[in-house]
């Protein structure tokens, strides 16, 4: 259905002076901003066209707030939109979130003149369905066992008498009287 | 016969019988020459000191004195030794028995690994240095063999939502899907070695070598190609490291530690080489490791024993590379090979936490002193570790029995009558180990004009060492009070706490952080003063160089941390001309503020990390508690979660998603006032206020 432009210009003037529509057109645009989509003549009809839905969809659910319904149905119109991105094995609660992903991949960096308007060729649509981010590889495992800690002679008598002055590290006033004491001898057999 | 003559000859060599027995002689008549030359310095030391305290008679007091002094002397002898055998090495040119001789560059590439295992680390500095290598070693047309893993160990929330995306970012700017590899514990049990363990266990037969760096590491293509061809043409090498060059650095302190580590440190590394040959050490990262014996010999026993010094080890590097010798591996340390650098902590504060850290770690070493299987030379190293630290409550030890001996000798009227030559000998005999390699680190600079040159020239880089010289005068009586109280906290069994090190710059403590910090050393600064004042006014002019960093202590911390203080000094080739790799040329695409928002409010930000969770089966409880979370900060704001609950809720790809469209959908009056406010910044491209 064409749609013509005193038809807009009424739909757009209608959802500015209405305060419940402004703000869910306000919070849709902004959602639309953060996906980086371009504020373009497209953007706009897609807007529009959710919106108009979404006032009919208002109609019979009243209680629903304008901003829940504008943005499910312009979430919709995304999917429609972003659907061929990919696969269509893809569960419905994880496509808004696989689709931003490539969305993501496909936003212009650098080194790349990717972008969501660019003509994609099928062989780019194709790897961008078949795309599952994995952060890591396949696991190729190996065994690290530690080996176990061994004393040698000299160690194991060291540790042994270690041990029988353990005491010492388990009562510092007796470790501080007795250091004293040390030091004190120290001085006096010094004088 | 000429150096080059002599490498003709080694080269003669390589494949006959002959090198290994050539080779094996030559490197036992260095460590005998080093051995020597160490222990002749220390005997001097001895006997003149002995003279001076003999001189009075002796008493049980000197005699432990004397063997104190043994222990600090035989240390400060061996690292003069170090560094006169170092510039010997440099101004003769050529050293035959380096391992980047055997370097080929037509020697095909290995599988190799670049392994960085973080905590909580600035994330636009570990991506960044990733991106530097990668896109070095794709200039130099040698991406193919390598592969790059960012091993997270990270807890804070909003770090680990930051790595992720920056990890998306870096990928997506160079290609890199595939081959930057991103991967967090949950548990990050061990901390640092049992993150590289996890990854040999995970991904250990994917790759013939793994290059370690630290999340300030850089290296470039061309130093981390020859590690793998060095380590392709030496089949017996285990590991090699390189020689990091300190860089980076903003701060007095920062640029005064890398001033003095680019002078002085080629002096002790060749030094440390020459004796050393394959018997040497790992210093943790920038560093390659053949994975088949690693595997096989390096894994980390448990300690006897509780932490602090039992336990789980701490500092796993000189311990791996002793594991690694004792398997029948050589452990070689490429000291000329350039290309690789390192960052350091920006100030005295942060280089003391440091400390803190690696005290402990190297404490625990004794156990190794008295294991089974463990090579002399290993133990060598693994002595010098545990000094670095414990050499601190030696020398107050020493400076203790000084003292209670000058105080005795006060009293009876002894202090005139000691041999005044023994004593001048002594004291200009210190002077020479504790400076000489500063001067021949000159000396051997102000015989490369061009070096020189890139040192700021002849006067700047003077006045360089002699401004460096005093701030280590005043700083060393600060470490030695730290030092000694890490060390006497380890003994009595109190442990530390495994913190991120502030690497960047500008994270300068304040006057009253300074103050409550180091309040307790002028105290005792001028509790000494007045002690050694009371035993005599020569004694305390005789130790006023060691209370004068104690007394100034608050200022020489507070000063450490300033980023514009002599500008003009300490100037390092990589400062004034820095390296093309060490310039960040292509900023990562991440968003201001708090990153754990940015999970929930961003669309790109949410999508990676739900993507990013694995996708498995919860229990009807587990679920149930995240989403109680979801709705808790929903309604209540970030700051309504504790960490924990953030990392819970973070782990549930779901309901994360779920309160992703939630937060968009809500009408403002509807929506805690915090999500609104977020919202309205999102808007206004602002930073995203902080959640807690």
């Amino acid at each position: 259905m064409a749609i013509s432009p005193e038809y807009l210009g009424l739909l757009r003037s209608s959802i500015s002076s209405a305060p419940e529509w402004k703000e869910a057109w306000e919070r849709t645009n902004d959602y639309l901003d953060a996906l980086r989509i371009p504020a373009d003549l497209e953007r706009e009809l897609m807007l529009l066209t959710s919106f108009e839905q979404a006032i009919a969809r208002k109609r019979k659910e009243p209680s629903t707030s304008a901003t829940e319904l504008a943005f499910d149905e312009a979430q919709k119109a995304l999917d429609a939109t972003l659907g061929n991105l990919i696969s269509g094995k893809v569960p419905v609660d994880r496509r808004s979130v696989e689709e931003r992903v490539r969305l993501y991949l496909i936003q212009p960096t650098q080194n790349s003149r990717l972008s969501p308007r660019s003509r994609l060729s099928d062989d780019v649509l194709e790897a961008l369905r078949e795309v599952r981010l994995e952060a890591h590889p396949r696991l190729q495992q190996a065994v690290i066992a530690p080996r176990p800690f061994a004393l040698n002679t000299a160690g194991e008598r060291l540790a042994a008498l270690a041990g029988k002055f353990s005491f010492l590290g388990s009562n510092r006033i007796l470790a501080w009287f007795l250091g004293l004491c040390f030091v004190g001898l120290l001085i006096y057999m010094s004088l | 016969m000429s150096g080059p003559g002599r490498s003709a000859r080694l080269v003669e060599l390589v494949g006959s019988t002959r090198l290994d027995e050539v080779f094996r002689r030559k490197v036992r008549q260095r460590r005998w020459g080093v051995t020597l030359v160490t222990l002749g310095v220390a005997a001097i030391g001895f006997w003149l000191f002995s003279d001076i305290l003999g001189s009075t008679g002796w008493s049980p007091i000197k005699v432990l004195e004397l063997a104190v002094f043994s222990v600090l002397f035989t240390t400060l002898s061996f690292g003069f030794t170090q560094a006169f055998v170092g510039f010997l090495v440099l101004a003769e040119g050529h050293e035959p028995l380096k391992i980047t001789n055997t370097l080929d560059e037509k020697t095909p590439l290995a599988s190799t690994a670049v392994v960085m295992p973080v905590f909580n680390e600035d994330v636009g500095t570990v991506f960044g240095n990733i991106r530097t290598l990668y896109r070095s070693l794709q200039n130099r047309g040698e991406l193919e063999m390598f592969e790059f893993y960012i091993l997270s160990d990270s807890t804070m929330p909003e770090r680990l939502v930051e790595e992720e995306v920056a990890w998306a970012d870096l990928c997506r700017q160079t290609n890199g899907f595939g081959r930057i590899h991103y991967r967090r514990r949950k548990v990050p049990v061990n901390r640092k070695s049992g993150n590289i363990a996890d990854f040999c266990r995970r991904w250990g037969h994917r790759h013939r070598y793994m290059v370690v760096f630290d999340a300030d590491s850089v290296m470039t293509g061309d130093s981390v190609a020859s590690l793998v061809r060095l380590m392709e043409v030496n089949p017996r090498a285990g590991i090699i490291q390189t020689m990091p060059k300190l860089v980076g650095s903003e701060t007095l302190f920062g640029r005064i530690q890398q001033f003095a580590s680019r002078l002085y440190s080629p002096l002790f590394a060749a030094g440390l080489n020459y004796w050393q040959q394959g018997a040497g050490n790992y210093w943790g990262h920038n560093a390659i490791i053949r994975m088949s014996p690693f595997l096989a010999s390096c894994s980390l026993p448990v300690l006897p024993g509780r932490e602090p010094l039992g336990g789980r080890i701490l500092s796993h590097d000189f311990v791996e590379a002793a594991l690694m010798r004792d398997a029948g591996w050589e452990v070689w340390f490429a000291y000329d090979l350039e290309g690789s650098y390192e960052g350091l902590p920006p100030n005295l504060t942060e280089y003391i936490k440091r400390d803190r850290r690696w005290a402990q770690g190297n404490l625990q070493h004794v156990w190794f002193l008295l294991a089974d299987r463990v090579q002399p030379i290993s133990r060598l190293h693994l002595i010098q570790g545990i000094l670095a630290y414990s050499s601190a409550p030696i020398l107050v030890l020493f400076i203790f029995l000084g003292g209670i001996q000058a105080a005795i000798d006060h009293f009876r009227g002894h202090a005139s009558s000691i041999p005044l030559a023994s004593a001048i000998v002594l004291a200009l005999l210190t002077l020479l180990l504790l400076f000489g390699p500063k001067g021949l680190s000159l000396l051997h600079l102000f015989s490369q004009p061009d070096l020189l040159r890139r040192f700021g020239g002849a006067k700047r880089a003077l006045a360089g060492v002699v401004m460096e010289t005093l701030f280590s005068i005043l700083t060393a009586p600060l470490l030695v009070w730290f030092h000694t109280r890490f060390v006497l906290k380890n003994i009595s069994g109190q442990k530390v706490v495994w913190n991120t090190q502030t690497r960047g710059a500008g994270a300068g403590p304040g006057w009253v952080q300074t103050l409550l910090e180091y309040w307790p050393v002028p105290v005792a600064g001028v509790f000494f003063g007045i002690l050694a004042w009371w035993i005599s006014p020569l004694y305390l002019l005789w130790i006023t160089p060691l209370l004068l960093g104690l007394w100034l202590a608050i200022p020489i911390a507070q000063l450490s941390g300033r980023s514009a203080v002599l500008r003009k000094l300490f100037l390092t080739p990589e400062e004034i001309d820095p390296p093309r790799e060490l310039s960040k040329s292509e900023p990562l695409q991440l968003r201001a503020g708090d990153q754990f928002v940015h999970a929930i409010l961003d669309p790109f930000y949410n999508a990676i990390h739900v993507a990013l969770q694995r996708r498995r089966a919860r229990t009807p409880e587990l679920s149930e508690h995240t989403a109680g979370l979801a709705d808790k900060l929903f309604r209540e704001g970030p700051a309504a979660l504790t960490a924990e609950e953030k990392r819970a809720l973070l782990s549930d790809g779901p309901a994360l998603a779920k309160l992703h469209m939630l937060v968009w959908k809500t009408p403002a009056e509807k929506m805690n006032p915090f999500w609104v406010e977020a919202l309205r910044a999102y808007r206004n491209e602002m930073p995203i206020p902080v959640g807690n």
